[in-house]
Formats: C-alpha cells, structure tokens, sequence
C-alpha cells in the first residue's frame, strides 16, 4: 500500500546514511551489488519483440513496434531506431500524468546513446533501400511499478526486447516493398551487450542501484553504459560532485560488473 | 500468435468444424484469469489477462484532486484513464491519448460511479488508472470488470462489483465475447456491464444493426457471460485474502 513520499524522514535518512557508512545497506546488500533481477520475453502478443523486467520491486513492460519510413537524408542507408519511455501514474503516487516529463525523457536518453554508441542495433540491417526505405524500430518503456533504478531496469528490457524481436522480412520490388514472409531475428539486429549500470552518492560514498529509499536521499546519481571493453555513455545527474579519482574507479568497476551481469542474465537465450 | 504483416481479414469467421477461428464454440469466453494486489505502490490493483488482453488497473485515492476546480464540496469524484500501450495494437500507436481512449475512459467512470459512495468523500477524488499492455478485443469491458476488482482491493466502499461483456453478431450468428478480428470483421458489437447490486445494466454501447427479438437475445447471452465471470471476480477477490489466511492459520507464519 501507499506509503510514498517525495519527502523522507530524517530518521529514515540517518539509518540509510548511517547504515552507508558501515558498507551496508538496509536491504542487506552489499555496495556493489543490484537488487534481484527476474526477465521474461515475448509477453506481449501484439509487439515484434517485449520484455518484462523486474528488478527489485522496481518492474518495467518494454514492445517494439516496427515501422517502414523514409532514411534521414545523412545516413541514407540506415534504419532508425527510437526509444520512448512513460512512467505511468499507475506505477507510483511520485508519477503525475499528461506529456513526458523530464524524468520519463532521461530515462530513455540515457537508454537510448547507451545502446545507440555501442554498435549494438545493427541500423545497417536495417535498411531495405537505399535512400527509399527503411525500417524505423520503436523500442517504448512502461514503467508498471517504481520502486528506484528506473535505468538499469529499462535498459535491460530495451535489450531483451531488441534479442526478443522478430521483424517481417521485407525487399524492394518494383519500386515497392514486399514482404518476403521471413523473419529479421534478434541476432541480425543486435551485436553488442552494452550495459546500463546506475550509482547512487551520498556525502562521499558511491553503491550500485539505488533503491527507492536511497533514491531519496542520495545528492545525486551517475550511470555508466559499458561493452565488453569500452565504455559507451554517461550520464550524471542530481546536485552530487565526483571527483576525478572517482569516476576513474566507477570506469573500472563498470567494466567489471557489466561483465558479470552480461554473463548471470545471459540475455541471447531470449532469442526468438 | 503468430505475427501477421497485413491486418487481412478472412472471408468467413467461422470454420468449417462451426466453431470459431480461435477453436471456440458459439457462447464460450476466452481463457480469464485475474489477480488483485498486483502493483506495489497503488491503494489497490488488479490484473486480468483476458484472451490475448493484459490489463493493470490500480487505484490511487482518496487524494487531493488536481487541477483542483474539479473538486466538488458535497462528494467524491471518480476519474478513470483507460489508456493503450503504444505496442498493444497491430500498426503502432501514438503514445498521446486519443480521442477513442477519452472516451472510453469517460464510458468506464459513468460505468463505476453507481456502485461507489462518493458522498462520503467530499473534495477528494478516487483516480482509476487502466492501462493496456496487450490488446485483442473487448479491452473495454475487459477493463470495466478489472476497475472495479481493484476498487475493491482498495477498500473503497462499494455496493458491488461491476462485470462486463461483450455479445454481437459474425456471419449472422450471435456470439459472446469478441476477440479482435471477430470484432473488426463481425456485424455487431454489443458490450454491456452489470452492476450487481440491483441486477441492472450500468454500460450499455452498441454497433451495428439488430431487430428487437435479437436485442433480447443478446441481453440474455450476456447475462450468462457475465454471471460466468463475476464467479472469476470473486474468486481473484477473496484468493489474496485465503492466502493471507493460510499464511497465519494458527497463529504462526509457514
């Protein structure tokens, strides 16, 4: 039941901090270490390629809807790839509705040049004639229920439903486009694994995925993308400074756990 | 189901065995299933899978309401907003709202007020959000029956559940519950709901074109449609707290 706030108590945040200090957190994770993940795809019937992800309590629905279009005239032979995100105000009192808010907008920015700079959607694939057609990909994120760490979350189901995906086969004929009755399937759009990971800071400590809790409290957040050996995009928002020392040791241990996640959730057995 | 890259309708909707395209008989319903206290953070929720229909309903209030002229001095306002996922339809939808979604969310509020005791709620307001993440057909009713199941898991004084239908009409014969293609291809959509508290019908739409002898006949075949379905209301309802019984029976957690 609701008992949310956009203000938290300042015994609440003690403990947090105080609990921070010892290298613990009051969820009994440790620093470096996400809440429990749980992935399912093709839940949507409706959609070319979905996703649930849960990540916590934190749960995110993610289709993709497929579109032919005309290229951009800069990049005449690529397909386009797009990334919305709602945070529906059935998913926390925090969430109002009407348009795109700014939280809902960086949340699928920073998913979206995660993955754009990561050679991940093969937008060359994409293509079904030069500077006439192409597809256009339509990744949307719901939030279904916010509980901290809508990033993360919502970058591992914009994956799994990019491998999840199957796009009908379509060839220029005759100055049209026909289907061929096969299928583009996840391992033909999608290359790299990059990997969204989001800290939280409070005074001068740093821990992986925030929740709820600490969301409120924490001066700010940084997230990370990261490939196997690159890191992709960055993104640090919230009133918190990090120095220089810092940011190089998040550098290193993005790397680290991005591999670690990349191999637990083992996201290509959701190919279709 | 499998993906389809035109949106064709077939010829005949019904097959050559007389039953439907999806293997049901005339007066059969989809597979229901519901479940309450699904959202974490809402006053109360639910959700239904209805054929390939994936509804979350959750229940916020009552709370202050926004934009505050709306408010009314002397009772509670209900505000419902069906609203669609951009990848639950065939071609995708635009994520703003529509008009269709308007008004349906305006059908479902007219739909639930009866059963709510809003003059015990003055300037406050009961906010229903319904969102759509898989749609084939009879998302209308299929998300009536679901409000109103996460009113009651909120604990809003009601003096019933409403449950809700659709009958029409494909190939000339009458049938119960739509599924999408029956419903764009069919000759007549009527969905209707149910208040139970005084047996009477609180959603009433209707497309297409009938006699007045039909018109008893699809009044009668939802009847039974809807009876069939309250049971599975029910039953969803008092499921979360049978668990919650067995958890503690006897005075200690398992």
């Amino acid at each position: 039941m609701m008992n949310i706030k956009r203000v938290i108590s300042t015994i609440e945040k003690n403990y947090i901090l105080s609990n921070l200090k010892k290298g613990e957190r009051i969820d009994g994770r440790d620093l470096w270490q996400h809440r429990d993940w749980s992935v399912k795809s093709n839940v949507i019937a409706s959609a070319e390629g979905s996703a649930e992800v849960s990540l916590g309590k934190t749960r995110v629905i993610t289709g993709l809807k497929y579109d032919v279009g005309a290229p951009f005239p800069d990049l005449p032979n690529e397909g386009v790839c797009t990334f919305m995100a709602e945070l529906l105000p059935l998913a926390s009192p925090l969430f109002e509705r009407g348009p795109p808010d700014e939280q809902s907008i960086e949340l699928a920015r920073v998913v979206d040049r995660g993955i754009r700079h990561a050679d991940c959607v093969q937008t060359k694939k994409l293509c079904i004639k030069e500077n006439a057609a192409v597809y256009i990909l339509f990744v949307d994120i719901y939030v279904i229920n916010y509980s901290g760490n809508l990033i993360d979350a919502g970058g591992i189901s914009a994956l799994t439903t990019l491998i999840s995906s199957k796009i009908p086969e379509g060839i220029w004929e005759n100055n049209e486009v026909t289907w061929t009755g096969k299928y583009l399937s996840g391992d033909t759009l999608v290359n790299e694994l990059p990997i969204i990971l989001t800290y939280g800071k409070i005074g001068d400590i740093i821990f992986l995925d925030p929740s709820l809790p600490e969301e409120l409290v924490c001066d700010g957040n940084i997230s990370i993308s990261v490939t196997e050996d690159k890191i992709t995009s960055i993104q640090k928002s919230g009133y918190a400074t990090l120095s220089i020392k810092e940011i190089e040791m998040l550098g290193k241990k993005s790397m680290e756990i991005g591999k670690k996640i990349r191999k637990d959730l083992n996201l290509w057995q959701y190919k279709r | 189901m499998p993906l389809i890259i035109k949106d064709e309708y077939p010829e005949k909707l019904f097959r050559e065995d007389g039953k439907r395209l999806d293997g049901r008989d005339k007066y059969e319903l989809r597979p229901i299933k519901m479940e309450v206290g699904v959202l974490e953070n809402a006053d109360g929720s639910a959700y239904i899978e209805w054929g390939n229909n994936k509804i979350y309903a959750a229940v916020y209030g009552p709370r202050e309401v926004h934009p505050h002229h709306l408010a009314k001095p002397d009772r509670g306002i209900l505000r419902v907003f069906y609203r669609m996922a951009t990848f639950s339809v065939f071609e995708r939808k635009r994520p703003a709202p529509g008009r269709r979604e308007k008004e349906v969310s305006m059908v479902i509020t007219d739909c639930l007020e009866p059963v709510l005791f809003l003059e015990l709620y003055p300037g406050t307001a009961f906010e229903v959000f319904i969102n759509v993440m898989d749609a084939d057909g009879g998302t209308r009713c299929a998300c009536t029956t679901v409000a109103a199941l996460a009113l009651a898991d909120a604990g809003v004084p009601m003096k019933s559940l409403v449950t809700a239908v659709a009958v029409g009409k494909i190939d000339g014969e009458l049938i119960t519950d739509l599924s999408g293609i029956e419903d764009k291809a069919g000759e007549a959509d009527l969905p209707c709901a149910m208040t139970w508290f005084n047996e009477e019908l609180s959603l009433l739409q209707f497309d297409g074109s009938m006699d007045l002898d039909e018109f008893s006949k699809y009044l009668s075949l939802a009847k039974d449609a809807i009876s069939k379905i309250y049971e599975i209301q029910l039953d969803a309802l008092k499921k979360k707290y049978i668990e919650i019984q067995e958890e503690y029976s006897g005075g200690e957690k398992k």
